[in-house]
């Protein structure tokens, strides 16, 4: 019947609506560069060299047409690639991966919003902005146009409330947002110009994604099985990382003051997480690096960063904390792989692909600035190095 | 209940009666049918399984085509158990030598009976272990299909697993075939 849509399924029922389409995306796996690939790439001594080892891996088509690459186009041919294949896996997708995959894209459409807005109000042109938006978060081009259009007056604050707040499909996160921040609902949009233009566009982002955050893991708990079960892991420890990213870059900026933590830090944390509700707590009263390391100790996930924190004190010379977290969020994801039949493997597809453009640059930068020394930085996807799950022959 | 005492020859005094007085010819056609019916859905709905994921493992691996088309032979095969058993059985199944109302006075009702159920359970038996056994092969087939774009070595490991799967539908049709043995229908 035209318009019946059938749920998730179980083991004996998820391959009839979605077996093609998890079947692709395993296939996509088998395009991630390999431990040879990336020796190769890093005895490149030129980024001439490094074009040809890349020729013969899986991003050969995406860059043969190029005379030489370069960072920045390296990353925006890899990107392209990405999203090219996560067009045709939305395409083949039915409800409810079509609508879970769409969540996957709102997190690149509040990025771009804010990348606009930010953007307008520092006075850059429109097709600048439009030129560095994520190419997954692109929803249409009339109304991202208008974004960028808006100026600061009542009457734009207005028009921006009809067209961002209304058509994109991140709006119902800023209209949940204004409603939090105004103790009664705003139906009048002069009033939403009073709520924008107090915050400040960071807090608005962090609140934006902690509302994002919410309702996709509501989402995929409702979907109920082992979609709920993986995704729900994965999102949780998402909603940690930012919770302590949240912290951490608060240190040393006006909302480290203790009636700044409460009211406005505190709201950012999502509230949901291993962490949440106490290690939140912990995190919301640190106000040094010392304090944070101390609140993540009950946390043996954490405890691993956190005693990196003690130990290297104040100097971050060879640790960033993001390197860290990049590590033990690419055992998670490669662990969403390990099991059939669930919607987790296309969340860790797109974030293990993420990674792998972010190793790409960080090669081709050091290469490109003879920096050969930091180039085993990058962080190693499906490795057969260790003896971690994911790990396992790859590719034909 | 009914408040008027039925007092000819064709009521129905409670569930024994009524299940007594269905026909053995009814027992064994149903019989055949579950049998047949049950063994295409179990085939059915394995081939929908694991096509499915070999036509999407394919389009990266296309070396994968062929030799996964192993899961859905596997899965056919659990169909024609359910064909084998059914024409065996629609062959017990005899329509009186004299087409008259009543059968005649030594009728063998005894093997009449039998008949009727054993053809009924016998295509029980079949049905039954042909949808599990479909599957379960359609199941395993698509971790297979997905296995072998990854690694080829797994491929043949994983058939393993598909073959015990698929030995539950030949456990039906033996036990199916055993029970009808003795069936036979009389004719007059």
């Amino acid at each position: 019947m035209p318009g019946q849509t059938v749920g998730l399924g179980g083991m004996s029922t998820f391959n009839m609506q979605h077996g093609f389409v998890e079947a692709l995306v395993r296939g996509f796996r088998s395009g991630f560069l390999q431990d040879e690939s990336y020796h190769h790439l890093s005895q490149c001594d030129t980024l001439e060299d490094m074009k040809l080892n890349l020729q013969e891996t899986d991003y050969g088509q995406s860059i043969q047409n190029d005379a030489a690459i370069s960072p920045p186009l390296l990353e925006q041919r890899a990107l392209q690639k990405m999203v090219t294949e996560f067009f045709y896996l939305r395409a083949q997708a039915v409800e409810p991966l079509a609508t879970f995959l769409d969540y996957i894209t709102y997190e690149y459409m509040i990025e771009n919003i804010m990348l606009l807005l930010r953007g307008t109000i520092s006075g850059r042109s429109a097709n600048d902005l439009l030129a560095q938006c994520h190419p997954l978060g692109i929803f249409s081009e009339s109304t991202m146009r208008q974004i960028p259009g808006f100026d600061a007056s009542p009457r734009g604050y207005s028009d921006l409330y009809e067209t961002v707040l209304v058509d994109t499909p991140v709006g119902v996160y800023f209209q949940r947002y204004i409603d939090t921040q105004a103790k009664t609902k705003i139906t009048v949009a002069s009033d939403v110009r009073g709520v924008l233009e107090e915050v400040q566009l960071e807090i608005l982002k962090h609140s934006i994604m902690k509302l994002y955050l919410e309702d996709f893991y509501a989402f995929c708990v409702s979907l109920g099985g082992e979609t709920a079960e993986i995704m729900g892991g994965l999102l949780r420890a998402r909603a940690d990382r930012n919770a302590i990213n949240i912290t951490l870059n608060s240190f040393n900026t006006p909302l480290n003051e203790p009636a700044m933590r409460d009211n406005y830090r505190k709201n950012l944390y999502p509230s949901f997480g291993d962490m949440y509700p106490e290690g939140t707590e912990l995190l919301q009263r640190a106000d040094d690096e010392a304090k944070l390391a101390q609140a993540l100790q009950p946390f043996a996930i954490y405890r691993p960063i956190a005693e990196r924190f003690s130990h290297t004190g104040g100097a971050h010379d060879d640790f960033s904390v993001d390197d860290e977290f990049y590590r033990h969020e690419v055992k998670l994801y490669e662990l969403a792989f390990e099991s059939q039949m669930h919607f987790g493997c296309f969340y860790a597809y797109v974030k293990l692909k993420e990674q792998e453009i972010r190793n790409l640059v960080w090669i081709s930068e050091c290469i490109l600035q003879r920096r050969k020394d930091q180039i085993g930085k990058y962080v190693p996807i499906f490795s057969k190095a260790d003896n971690r799950p994911g790990a396992g022959k790859g590719g034909h | 209940m009914s408040t008027y005492d039925c007092t000819t020859y064709y009521c129905n005094n409670g569930w024994n009666e009524v299940i007594s007085h269905l026909s053995p010819y009814s027992w064994a056609n149903w019989g055949i049918a579950i049998g047949l019916g049950f063994s295409v859905v179990g085939a059915a709905w394995g081939i929908w399984l694991t096509g499915a994921s070999l036509v999407g493992a394919a389009v990266k691996a296309p070396r994968i085509r062929s030799k996964n088309l192993v899961s859905v032979i596997f899965c056919e095969a659990t169909a024609i158990y359910g064909v084998i058993l059914a024409i065996i059985l629609l062959n017990k199944v005899a329509s009186p030598k004299d087409v008259s109302y009543n059968f005649s006075s030594n009728w063998p009702w005894a093997n009449f009976y039998f008949a009727g159920y054993s053809v009924f359970f016998s295509g029980c038996s079949v049905g039954f272990t042909n949808i599990a056994s479909g599957i379960s092969v359609g199941i395993a087939g698509s971790a297979c299909a997905l296995g072998d774009a990854q690694d080829s070595s797994l491929f043949v490991k994983i058939l393993i697993v598909e073959i015990f799967a698929s030995a539950l539908g030949i456990f039906g049709i033996i036990v199916g075939i055993i029970q009808s043995n003795n069936a036979m229908f009389p004719t007059q």
